[in-house]
């Protein structure tokens, strides 16, 4: 071994230390007794601290909110968001490997100008409400821009790549620009009946659309890595197109669709600032609680440590499973 | 194409409060009023500070990540013992929700009950203001991003690094290149693409910083660590100034878009100079 090699590992040790440290300095807080918390650091159970499983009895008990509740919450949105967005995202991921679009730039001008104007045309002239507005200029735009596709119109044709492009550029804007056109829109519709502010759909429905981005970027890659060849098989023997999804293009890239799953639930898990937003008690969402138990009642850290356990571990499980995924040539695509 | 447009939505309704007066609370009609709410943003001094806060943590923070990331990706790399266990513990923090790194990272920097206080007072520093003094705040921000980011560079550079042809380095190593100018030579400039490509991905997700400093300082002390996503947040769902809010929003996606677009005119000559 020489030394550059040595070195190599001590700075992963050192580094893998520094990882490990906080979380280890959690675990052994969550089964501290409120004395042995206050009474300063100690490191060691049942050397410096007898371990107690106050903080878990409280937390089960309700006692610092309702963790059943907003788990259950959190796993539900979670799991359904993820699933939906893998769904939707590798069709449309699929669409844009294997067939070519064209999107006029025009077309998609008048899309914007439709939409814009006519709602604030019918929101302010015609006296609509403001849902019933958006949901009417949206549509017209979406029928006008369609058909006008099939025109042959000035300006540049987008391709795929563009297409592309425009999906993953949605990452960069600052969620708050539209986290708060969110809250405003969904309070509308809570108006005209359709209630979406602190419910199931309405978190779903945001984090589906929010996780679209990430799964059309990473799914496009697995599909482009497929061979071709068996789907031009299946062409030449009639199977129709959604059948070749089905049955051909999804089994075979299952580990591709299992991390970008797990990827996208960690992030719906994780995600704050839309659940802040746009819940406030009925489907609270697990970082919300967690945050919270730190002004609740002060700094009770034992059991600010258990309700952090309860964030973290499914996503350690996670990070086990994406390791091993991740040997195989996962993210290699990904970058390309 | 429904979900497309959902996206758009939004950012065309925000874009329209933008250029109004509109308050929720106390309850106003809305209406036009042009430029206004840009203009008093822009001569706001906190606004200004906003600003200045967020770039910093975000330059200083992403330097960082960067350089610790790429070496802890060229020691995993380097084929070492038990690197796939290395690969997983390094992974974890950014899977981590940033509500709990930092309310870990509060009970770690805790003066009373927190281990690295004990810690630096055996080196002499007893009670330093980790979270109370307006530098040390900044700091110990900037140090939780770069605990929980820095996998992230480590993840995509080592995905790099394993694309890189194998034949390079032989022949490097048969002219008695020195790791170190092997280094320098051929794996950085390789590297240099994929560089930019992490660091322009870390930029952009660090200017939404909001959850972490939420939680560790709720922007304080004062407003000295206060970010433009938190500061959007105050003034909308505390103040529930909307059209005021939806314009700073808009300001905010200027300002990362000049950002992007000055970053990657910056870095473009270099990269095409090596290719």
């Amino acid at each position: 071994m020489n030394w550059g090699r040595k070195f190599a590992t001590l700075g992963l040790f050192f580094w893998a230390f520094l990882t490990l440290f906080p979380l280890y300095w959690v675990v052994i807080t969550a089964f501290k007794s409120p004395p042995a918390v206050n009474g300063g650091p100690t490191y060691i159970p049942w050397v410096d601290f007898q371990p107690t499983l106050q903080a878990w009895r409280d937390i089960a008990s309700g006692l610092r909110g309702n963790f059943v509740g907003t788990v259950t919450h959190s796993t539900l949105i979670g799991v359904t968001a993820s699933l939906l967005a893998t769904l939707f995202g590798s069709m449309a991921a699929y669409a844009l490997v294997r067939f070519p679009f064209k999107v006029k730039l025009g077309s998609g001008l008048i899309f914007f100008a439709i939409a814009m104007g006519g709602y604030q045309l019918l929101l302010n002239y015609y006296g609509m409400s403001r849902s019933n507005s958006m949901l009417t200029a949206f549509s017209a735009a979406l029928v006008v821009a369609v058909i006008v596709n099939n025109f042959r119109l000035p300006g540049p044709i987008l391709g795929n790549e563009d297409i592309v492009f425009w999906f993953v550029s949605q990452r960069m804007f600052p969620p708050v620009v539209v986290a708060f056109a969110l809250f405003l829109m969904y309070s509308e519709l809570g108006k005209s009946g359709f209630k979406m502010i602190d419910t199931f759909w309405g978190m779903v429905f945001v984090y589906v659309a929010f996780s679209l981005p990430i799964v059309v970027w990473l799914m496009r890659d697995f599909f482009a890595a497929l061979p071709v060849e068996v789907e031009e098989a299946a062409l030449v023997d009639n199977v129709p197109s959604w059948r070749i999804f089905t049955d051909i293009v999804l089994p075979m890239s299952k580990p591709g669709l299992a991390a970008t799953f797990m990827i996208t639930l960690a992030f719906v898990w994780n995600e704050f600032l839309f659940a802040l937003f746009l819940t406030n008690s009925k489907w609270q969402t697990l970082p919300i609680l967690v945050a919270g138990q730190n002004s609740q009642r002060g700094d009770e850290w034992w059991a600010v440590s258990a309700a952090v356990m309860f964030a973290i571990i499914p996503m350690i499980v996670m990070a086990a499973i994406l390791g091993r995924l991740m040997r195989s040539g996962l993210t290699l695509g990904a970058i390309k | 194409m429904i979900v497309l447009a959902m996206a758009i939505f939004p950012l065309i309704y925000s874009l329209s409060i933008s250029f109004m007066h509109y308050r929720l609370i106390p309850p106003m009609p809305p209406r036009f009023n042009g430029l206004d709410n840009y203009a008093k943003l822009l001569s706001q001094p906190r606004f200004w500070s906003v600003i200045y806060t967020t770039s910093v943590i975000v330059v200083i923070s992403v330097t960082i990540q960067y350089v610790i990331g790429f070496a802890v990706a060229t020691a995993l790399h380097a084929k070492i013992k038990g690197s796939s266990v290395f690969r997983v513990i390094l992974l974890m923090p950014m899977l981590i929700a940033p509500v709990a790194v930092a309310l870990i990272a509060r009970m770690i920097l805790n003066p009373v009950i927190g281990p690295l206080d004990q810690f630096l007072t055996m080196f002499g520093f007893p009670d330093l203001p980790f979270l109370a003094d307006k530098n040390w705040a900044m700091g110990s921000i900037i140090a939780v991003e770069v605990w929980q980011w820095t996998p992230f560079v480590i993840l995509l550079m080592l995905a790099g690094l394993q694309t890189l042809p194998k034949d390079v380095y032989e022949a490097a190593t048969l002219e008695n290149a020195s790791r170190w100018r092997q280094f320098w030579d051929i794996t950085f400039p390789m590297l240099l693409p994929i560089s930019v490509a992490i660091v322009f991905i870390r930029i952009i997700e660090s200017f939404k910083i909001m959850d972490t400093v939420f939680v560790m300082t709720g922007g304080g002390p004062g407003i000295a660590t206060e970010t433009l996503t938190l500061f959007a947040y105050q003034e909308g769902f505390k103040k529930f100034n909307l059209g005021y809010t939806a314009a700073l929003s808009f300001l905010f996606l200027i300002f990362i878009i000049v950002i992007g677009v000055i970053f990657l005119a910056i870095v473009k000559p270099y990269v095409e100079k090596r290719s």
